[in-house]
């Protein structure tokens, strides 16, 4: 029997379980919890733990002093030009020994309890090859024992469990929608939705289970108005979110959006239209007071503070890899350096409703704290976890600050080793009620910078940035210009004048890549507009 | 010593073929297993038309230090099974798992066959071509036993003997040393004449080897870095990457700031490398016949296909120094190319001219009557000189020394003008010698510029460029064999504060 659209949509509106049949992933995935394979359980099933017991003992019985298991299985399903939906689903194990201050780590794709008790082995002796060097310590910052936890991210509309012929009509509908405009043209138009359910067990007696969900999408396109000025624009209200399928449904999501997504779809067609209705003009290269939109400030703070306050990095961890930080020496640094302007403060936490690094327990098993990177501007904290939260003590102690991880320990998936990433970061908004267009409105001349990206150096200090760049005049956007700007990281954030308020924070969710082997890992970042004075802008084609 | 293999039986009995799981022992999965995973998925399939499936895995061997210390040892494997279900009458679903169990196979199938129902609108991957040629694999050896054998212990050894004399000087390094095997096959079920069947590859089994390691001096006044990356860890020499790393800290500390300015540049063979990812993304043909990219020259106002105007290419003419040709030749295993359905020696700048972009077979068949597609730039070789660093210092009044770029970004796809930094390295030479270590500059210049500028060119040699590094990722990374060189003008815009 051949199974059409028709067919299943049929069935599908006579009975809605039919509907989630349709969606049902390829779920009989087997694991082997006993004697026998069977079809894999959901995560928060007892028998798990049993699993993840097999692999804590093996890897004491080999040596470990410590050991953590974790098991993830996910599952994908990216919708893209409107026409395709690919489906992809994995599981896996990994099993993270510690023997005399040297860490081992061994993963795989099957769940089994032989194969827990090999990848613990293996664990065991990649840590025990290298205590034949000279002694390295590690001393875990104490965490409550998690005796048993489950968690699920809330969640209002599981895209799963929703068919995906209505995901992909509702996506149609964006492009029929945008088609209404002469000459608009969708050039990438695709949503992702990823639910990975995630169990953890260390030999500290902690077992916990989550399920996190993550959904992005992408839409841009292009307009040409009728004396042929051409330019294109994408909807950054779609970035990765801990969210389900009302990431494009809802009517308007705190901190994301005001509006829905049509409605979205219409503001960006008008303000491409009025960009292209200005002149474009070459810089004046120079320094200029300078107003940013939210997504630029999210961008700058991820790379500058985001990058910069990751422990690990600062003390050379990375150094062979993306790099290092120009905040160089932690201990000393933490609590004096002036990071920013007294009006500079940005917290870090994972437990934001909606935002994408969201979590109940990192992959150590902590439940994350909110704590301060910069608190007015003073370089108060690092992101770390159990292994480097203790190597502040020495300013936690001065400092007054209790020792814990702030759990930052992740990683993609089972496969790689936990590694310390970005957590969610806010920039704290000013006090005045105001966006991006009334913050344009108080320049007399200057720029403003809208969709800006940048990149910094490897030590996430001198940074080049690109983006939409407008002349503003007496409160007014007057000119396009093709210009770039540059900067350092401290003497930006030293430069900030004004900060939107509240009401005009917005929430991005952001990737970065770490480590080798490299781990990307997705996190958001909450900023408002802001004003910066003496921005460098620069021609970025001249050569010298 | 290859993977080990296990009997398999020949048939599409699906009872011939227990349910199992990844076994302990079996680190990536032999061609047996793989085959026998394919006849189970093509015996699965219900409702006709095509099925392709991609099986691949793999197993790292990794380790990883800082701080003068491992801080991570680990072993890992994974398996990756892509379905691909066309239906004429509905359409296409593409489902990929990691189990490869009866059940696992059979909802996967299910699942790429209830997408393919939901699919919008039939379709078919080009409909009517005539059939490829089957396509020849050269025999090469991409496959190292040095490397799928090198141990744990092994690479606990080597980190050791590259962190001790970095320590014993009071240096911090940090390095990272991996092991990389895997497999990969590409079939359809309709073999050799279904749409799909065109992109089938035969079982194979290849490796990677890398070492790379950078070495700062305790403030953070100095940073040295070498790396190699190859199919062979035997290729690999450890020990002299460390004394490399270890030499350029220790002769880049304390560095000055130099005006940013345009410069004579020797650029060690990394750094052309580095420089040259630019050129491998932009070799297009239809993107230089549609008026895009540096290698289209001016519209033809002779041809146009449907209302599109075509435009001339540059392909015939001489658009870099002549002395530069630049090739790929799938047989030479220091580049390590993967099976392709079609795979044949293509040379991109033969003594400065353009003579090839690369394209699709589909546009071969309407623009070239031609029945395949030609490769791109992913695993080239660079012509070169016999003129050494040594040398091409000695012979250099003033210019700067640079061991690699980092963070490069194309700003300008007509004339591939683009910028990045220097990193781990840079040196000013006046009369001939090295003088004094230079705080890193951002560059923005053109590749094609400097192709256009070289004064000295020495022999190519294979380069760190490991075929996924995910840091680079907006332009493809490839293996290159390329010489250093020295160029003139190269455009430096903005002193920069990392180290």
């Amino acid at each position: 029997m051949l199974i059409t659209r028709r067919s299943l949509l049929h069935s599908g509106l006579k009975v809605g379980v039919a509907t989630a049949a349709v969606a049902a992933l390829p779920r009989p995935l087997l694991a082997q919890l006993g004697r026998t394979l069977e079809p894999l359980p959901p995560i928060e099933d007892p028998r798990l733990k049993a699993l993840t017991a097999r692999a804590l003992e093996a890897a004491r019985s080999a040596g470990a002093s410590y050991a953590d298991v974790r098991l993830t299985h996910e599952r994908v399903r990216v919708f893209s030009v409107s026409t395709r939906v690919d489906d992809s689903e994995s599981m896996l194990a990994g099993v993270r020994a510690l023997v005399d201050g040297y860490w081992g780590f061994a993963s795989s794709p099957v769940w089994s309890p032989d194969e827990m008790a090999r990848l613990a082995r293996e664990a065991v002796h990649q840590a025990k090859t290298n205590t034949l060097g000279k002694p390295r310590a590690v001393d875990l910052a104490p965490t409550p024992v998690v005796a048993e936890g489950h968690w699920e991210m809330p969640l209002a509309i599981d895209p799963f469990e929703t068919s995906p012929f209505e995901i992909s009509d509702f996506l149609d509908s964006l492009i029929v929608y945008l088609n209404r405009t002469p000459n608009a043209k969708i050039n990438s138009d695709s949503c992702t939705a990823v639910v990975q359910e995630r169990a953890f067990a260390s030999t500290l007696g902690s077992y916990c289970t989550q399920r996190c969900y993550r959904t992005a999408g992408a839409f841009s396109f292009e307009r040409e108005l009728e004396h042929g000025q051409r330019g294109s624009t994408y909807l950054d209200c779609l970035t990765a979110a801990g969210m389900g399928w009302e990431l494009y449904t809802a009517e308007r999501i705190p901190r994301v959006r005001d509006h829905t997504l049509y409605e979205e779809i219409d503001r960006a067609l008008e303000e491409l239209k009025q960009d292209l209705l200005l002149p474009v003009k070459a810089v004046e290269v120079g320094r200029y007071q300078a107003v940013f939109d939210p997504v630029t400030v999210a961008g700058i703070l991820d790379e500058t503070i985001g990058r910069a306050t990751e422990l690990d990095r600062a003390l050379g961890y990375e150094a062979n890899a993306g790099g290092t930080s120009y905040l160089n020496d932690p201990i000393a640094m933490l609590g004096s350096y002036q990071a920013g302007a007294p009006t500079l403060t940005v917290t870090a936490e994972r437990s934001e409703a909606g935002a994408v690094g969201t979590v109940k327990w990192d992959d150590e098993g902590v439940a994350p704290d909110a704590f301060p990177l910069v608190k007015n501007g003073v370089l108060a904290d690092f992101q770390t976890t159990r292994e480097s939260a203790r190597w502040l003590e020495a300013a936690y102690t001065k400092h007054g600050i209790p020792m814990r991880s702030h759990g930052c320990a992740a990683a993609p998936s089972a496969v790689f080793a936990p590694l310390q990433h970005t957590p969610n970061l806010t920039l704290a908004p000013g006090h005045d009620a105001r966006d991006f267009d009334s913050l344009v409105s108080g320049i007399v001349r200057g720029i403003a910078v809208k969709s800006g990206s940048v990149d910094l150096d490897f030590q996430h200090s001198s940074g080049l940035g690109s983006g939409r760049l407008y002349e503003v005049k007496q409160g007014k956007r007057v000119a396009r210009l093709a210009g770039g700007f540059l900067f350092r990281a401290t003497d930006l954030w030293k430069s900030l004048q004004a900060l939107g308020g509240e009401g005009g924070l917005r929430r991005y969710g952001l990737s970065a890549m770490k480590g080798e082997p490299a781990q990307e890992h997705y996190h958001s970042v909450t900023a408002p507009a802001a004003v910066v004075k003496d921005l460098t802008i620069i021609d970025p084609l001249r050569k010298a | 010593m290859r993977a080990r293999t296990t009997s398999g039986g020949s048939a599409l009995d699906r009872r011939a073929e227990p349910r199992r799981l990844l076994a302990a022992e079996e680190r990536i999965l032999t061609k047996d297993t793989c085959e026998a995973i394919a006849r189970r998925v093509f015996a699965l399939a219900r409702g006709g038309g095509e099925t392709f499936v991609q099986i691949g895995s793999w197993t790292r061997g990794e380790l990883r230090w800082a701080r003068n210390r491992v801080s991570l040892a680990s072993d890992r494997r994974d398996v990756e099974i892509g379905i691909r279900r066309f239906i004429p009458s509905a359409g296409e679903g593409d489902v990929t798992t990691n189990q490869f169990d009866d059940e696992s196979l059979e909802a996967a199938v299910r699942a790429a066959e209830r997408m393919a129902a939901s699919a919008h609108a039939p379709v078919r991957p080009t409909p009517g071509l005539p059939p490829q040629p089957v396509g020849t694999w050269p025999k090469t050896a991409i496959w190292s036993d040095s490397t799928y054998t090198m141990s744990a212990d092994t690479r606990g050894e080597i980190a050791r003997s590259l962190i001790d004399p970095a320590e014993a000087k009071g240096y911090l390094s940090a390095g990272y040393i991996e092991m990389h095997a895997g497999t990969s096959m590409r079939v359809s079920s309709e073999r050799p004449a279904g749409p799909y069947a065109v992109v089938d590859v035969p079982y194979v089994q290849w490796t990677q080897a890398q070492c790379s390691m950078t070495v700062r001096d305790q403030q953070g006044a100095g940073s040295g870095w070498a790396g190699l990356s190859s199919y062979d860890w035997q290729s690999i020499d450890p020990a002299s990457l460390g004394a490399r790393a270890l030499q350029k800290c220790e002769a880049s500390r304390s560095p000055v700031v130099l005006e940013p300015g345009r410069y004579t540049v020797i650029l060690e063979p990394q750094a052309v490398a580095d420089l040259m990812r630019v050129i491998v993304g932009s070799m297009r043909r239809i993107d230089a016949e549609s008026g895009g990219g540096p290698w289209a020259l001016a519209m033809d106002d002779a041809l146009r296909i449907g209302d599109s105007p075509v435009w001339r290419t540059k392909l015939g003419l001489k658009v870099i120094d002549e002395r530069i040709t630049i090739d790929h030749d799938p047989a030479d295993p220091r580049l390590g190319i993967l099976p392709e359905p079609w795979m044949e020696p293509v040379t991109f700048f033969d003594k400065g001219v353009l003579t090839n972009l690369f394209y699709a077979r589909d546009y071969a068949l309407a623009s070239l009557s031609r029945n395949a597609p030609r490769r791109g730039m992913w695993g080239y070789r660079m012509s070169g000189g016999t003129t050494s660093v040594d040398e091409m210092i000695a012979s250099t009044q003033r210019g700067l020394l640079v061991t690699r770029f980092s963070d490069i970004r194309e700003l300008d796809a007509g004339t591939l003008l683009s910028t990045g930094l220097t990193r781990d390295g840079l040196w000013l030479v006046e009369h001939g010698k090295i003088s004094k270590a230079v705080k890193n500059l951002r560059f923005t210049e053109s590749p094609l510029f400097m192709l256009n500028s070289i004064e000295q060119l020495g022999v190519p040699v294979p380069v760190f460029r490991p075929v996924r590094d995910a840091y680079e990722q907006q332009i493809p990374l490839t293996p290159a064999i390329v010489p250093p060189l020295k160029a003139r003008d190269f455009s430096f815009t903005s002193t920069i504060d990392a180290i």
